[in-house]
């Protein structure tokens, strides 16, 4: 008896740390990216992922999530953080480089800062590509496609809109356009949930995050509302009816940038896997179908679906779309986060 | 008067046995159809299918993010039921045959796992470990789950003790043989079924489990049943129902296997 | 010393885990607390009081008391006749309920919820079923309401609910149904009367267990009602994670964790007492 349980004693006195010799938590980890979830995820997965290895030889991997979460773990643990590559929507990148969580991007190491759009040259990250965000609906069943943002509130689709809540920026952008349909601005939006508030009839699901909602045109659970260009094209090439439209306001643009994690234990692999995602192959790949992603590197030219129903360059971008203050937004995008998790989820 | 109580007993037949039938349905319908869906040759989940093929199995082949969370998730619940099982016997027996008071405060601060919210046992883990430095590592989450999953072997092995005749024991014992003797060659054999059963529930209990992995894990240490969950919530992807297709064959062939082995539904009441 | 039976063994085998309990569990737990103290202000309770003074907090919680008790009635309602046609109907027929009900416990809760989801789609079974019957023109919205929730919570906690009643059930004479027959009560009374009564310490097992699985079922509960219904688990990790505000998210933690403890406690007092009548 006693041996046994010298054993199991020292076992235990041991710490568990021995008995996981491959396990521990010193080992050099993967290179970890934060992407977004659904299409983006997909598009990582199927074209920067495979690039970062054939380039590295290094194997990584890609926890899916929001901005807001990429922040939040990272904010978490700044000394050791989960992550090495957060992507971010213009809001959250602000609130990222503000509080001290991203690495200067090497600019000078880089092989294709130099060749990037001026708008996409940020030295605290730059800009793989725009996003685009717009109207979608089912064709099957909405037979007169949407022209504004305003039909959304008609009686005909009761029960049949999907909206996101305020921790994407497709939610918080759409409160923000509503609330300047309605008189209001940035800087006050209580127009835009009054707005909402009335929506409500219509509303079918609250998604968590674009990619949900983009799904849930797949599954025939919303028909209506507004959405991600870029989150329905995978869909889309699936045969999945739906289909997206700029609605006659405009629809709303944004860069979204891509940073090196402060503190990163895998800094050289980020940088890789960065200049990888800049790199004219891989934004030329992406921009092909079913991706759709509207490029940054100057060296590859806006052309096929994205020419044809956003733009054919960058200053027709700027043209066609809105472009959002997101300095202001962010200000209070807290408050409303609670607000609209109070008022209207 | 007879005539009114044939029909109340009719009434009553049909009313138990057809909430019963009711009960069974709501069981087996959801498994028998993810599992039909899993077949489709569609992109979305409707039902019935338009086809039927293979593909989405095919595709889990390439889904090297699944594939790298059961890895992980393997790995997490092999390591769980490892260390249940060698530290929750030895309690275990202490507590079986124990009438102390002290025994019974064990027994119910080792059991409250079960009902307590585990959510907030993880969150409380998180901020733990934090606290004492150790970062999300698979030791950590290893350590959540035996938490949450040890109750298992502990209430099996319990059983099985309480069942053992004192008489045999004190038999063995009065023919000269050592304790270590007794417990190796007589009751470690009476109670492995078991303990069998309770490792076997703790196993699939940490292969399974959220609440705790939720705040313990990060990207390295992907889970199968969070990967899940995210891709659900972000796709809805039929290969989902894939996944599904394989845990649920998976489940019943152990189950079945269990049941031979350990008898694990008389162990389950 | 030598009196000692060696049918026991000494509670000091129970030591390492004790020790692993002390050190990861219930330090854990102290640390909960000590963090849900923590303000602006320094030391108080003013988490508390934010979650205690304010109706929206409030109406979370008491909603996923409240969905908890429509989960377990619900469970109840049908578990019962389950367990009661396993103990009284044909032999053969027990190993195939014992798999349906076993089956379900064992299979993953993610993949449960998943079916769920499958089944309550606007293409899922139900709709498609109803719509080709006729009974509804366009598919009905079952997905991210309450009334899904508490389907699909039923469906996943079920077995929790039926395998304490089964042992219930199995330990009540039959021939007491007999006995109360041959005396004239009715096949219903006799149930009321007698099933149901003997019964009771099963019922309240079940019904904790199911009830303190239902409202901490966080998969179930966010995956099938969607981002508009907020109930107790996801509340915790939306301030514990997404806002990264460890002392709420801690307080709600011990709230709800205080709740479920009284709540268990009086279906362990209730459970007592049903066993000293039963």
């Amino acid at each position: 008896m006693s041996t046994r349980r010298t054993l199991l004693t020292s076992a235990l006195a041991l710490g568990a740390m021995h008995l996981f010799p491959r396990l521990g938590a010193a080992q050099a980890r993967l290179l970890v990216f934060a992407t977004f979830t659904g299409s983006w995820e997909e598009a990582h997965k199927d074209v920067l992922v495979p690039a970062f290895r054939k380039a590295t030889g290094a194997d990584m991997v890609l926890d899916p999530m929001l901005s807001v979460d990429q922040i939040a773990k990272v904010k978490a643990s700044l000394s050791n953080p989960p992550i090495d590559v957060m992507l971010h929507d213009p809001g959250p990148a602000l609130v990222a480089i503000d509080q001290g969580l991203v690495e200067p991007y090497p600019v000078a190491e880089s092989k294709h800062y130099a060749d990037l759009i001026t708008e996409a040259q940020v030295p605290t990250g730059p800009a793989p590509f725009f996003q685009v965000v717009g109207l979608t609906y089912n064709p099957d069943r909405v037979k007169t496609p949407p022209t504004s943002w305003a039909d959304l509130w008609k009686p005909e689709y009761k029960g049949r809109v999907g909206i996101t809540n305020l921790n994407s920026t497709l939610g918080t952008g759409f409160l923000v356009e509503i609330a300047r349909m309605h008189g209001g601005s940035e800087t006050n939006v209580d127009a835009g949930f009054q707005a909402i508030k009335d929506l409500k009839p219509n509303i079918a699901a609250v998604a968590a995050n674009p990619g949900q909602l983009a799904t849930l045109y797949q599954q025939g659970q919303v028909e209506i509302g507004p959405g991600n260009f870029n989150a329905i094209q995978i869909l889309k090439a699936r045969g999945v009816p739906v289909e997206f439209v700029s609605p006659k306001e405009g629809a709303i643009a944004f860069k979204t940038t891509i940073h090196i994690v402060k503190n990163s234990p895998n800094k050289e692999l980020a940088f890789k896997l960065i200049e990888a995602a800049l790199s004219p192959e891989v934004q030329a790949k992406l921009m092909g179908s079913p991706y759709l992603i509207v490029p940054t590197n100057s060296k590859v030219k806006m052309t096929g679906e994205v020419a044809k129903v956003l733009a054919s360059s960058v200053e027709d971008l700027k043209k066609k779309f809105v472009f959002q203050d997101w300095t202001a937004i962010n200000k209070q995008r807290a408050s409303w986060i609670e607000r609209f998790n109070r008022e209207i989820a | 008067m007879r005539r009114r109580m044939g029909w109340e007993a009719v009434s009553f037949r049909v009313t138990l046995w057809g909430l019963a039938i009711l009960g069974v349905l709501l069981l087996t319908l959801p498994s028998v159809v993810v599992i039909v869906v899993s077949f489709t040759s569609g992109y979305s989940l409707k039902f019935p299918p338009p086809g039927y093929s293979f593909r989405w199995y095919v595709s889990l082949l390439d889904a090297w993010q699944l594939q790298f969370a059961a890895g992980n998730s393997l790995k997490i619940a092999i390591w769980t039921t490892t260390l249940s099982v060698l530290i929750g016997v030895p309690a275990a027996l202490a507590i079986a045959r124990s009438p102390t008071a002290r025994a019974k405060v064990l027994d119910s601060l080792f059991m409250s796992p079960l009902v307590l919210p585990a959510l907030s046992f993880g969150l409380a883990a998180l901020m733990f470990f934090s606290l004492i430095g150790l970062s999300v590592s698979p030791l950590t989450l290893v350590i959540g789950h035996v938490i949450v999953c040890v109750p298992f072997v502990l209430r099996t092995t319990i059983a099985s003790v309480a069942q053992l005749e004192p008489t045999l024991l004190e038999s063995s014992a009065s023919l000269g043989a050592s304790r270590l003797y007794t417990f190796r060659r007589i009751t470690l054999p009476l109670i492995r079924p078991g303990i069998m059963a309770g490792a076997f529930i703790a196993f699939m209990s940490s292969f399974d489990n959220v609440p705790v992995s939720l705040f313990l894990r990060d990207a390295r240490t992907d889970m199968l049943p969070i990967r899940m969950w995210q891709d659900l919530e972000g796709k809805l992807d039929v290969s989902i129902a894939a996944v599904s297709g394989v845990m649920i064959v998976l489940t019943l062939s152990l189950m079945m296997l269990m049941e031979r082995l350990a008898g694990l539904s008389r162990r389950l009441r | 010393m030598a009196t000692r039976s060696i049918a026991a063994y000494e509670l000091k085998l129970a030591a390492p885990l004790a020790g692993f309990f002390v050190l990861f569990f219930i330090a854990p737990l102290l640390i909960l607390f000590y963090v849900s103290m923590q303000s602006d202000t320094g030391t108080s309770l003013a988490q508390y009081a934010r979650f205690l003074l304010d109706p929206f907090s409030l109406g979370v919680l008491g909603r996923t008391l409240w969905l908890g008790v429509e989960v377990t009635m619900l469970c109840l309602l049908l578990g019962f006749p389950l367990a009661w046609a396993y103990v009284r109907g044909p032999r053969w027929l027990q190993p195939v309920l014992i798999l349906v009900v076993l089956l379900p416990l064992l299979t993953s809760v993610v993949v449960r919820t998943f079916a769920c989801i499958v089944i309550l789609g606007r293409q899922g079974i139900v709709n498609s079923a109803l719509v080709s019957l006729g009974l509804i023109d366009t598919p009905l919205r079952l997905l991210y309401t309450e009334g899904g929730v508490i389907v699909a919570l039923a469906q996943v906690q079920m077995p929790l609910m039926v395998l304490p009643l089964i042992t219930a059930l199995s330990r009540i004479d039959p021939n007491m149904d007999d006995a109360s027959a041959a005396l004239g009560a009715g096949a219903w009374r006799g149930f009321w009367r007698i099933t149901v009564p003997l019964s009771l310490p099963g019922i309240i097992a079940g019904c904790m267990l199911t009830y303190a699985a239902a409202i901490t079922a966080f998969i179930t509960q966010s995956l099938v009602g969607g981002g508009q219904m907020l109930f107790m688990p996801m509340y915790i990790y939306q301030q514990a994670t997404a806002l990264q505000n460890w002392p709420f998210a801690a307080a709600i933690s011990i709230v709800f964790l205080a709740t479920v403890l009284a709540v268990v406690s009086v279906f362990n007092a209730l459970g007592r007492l049903s066993r000293a009548h039963a």
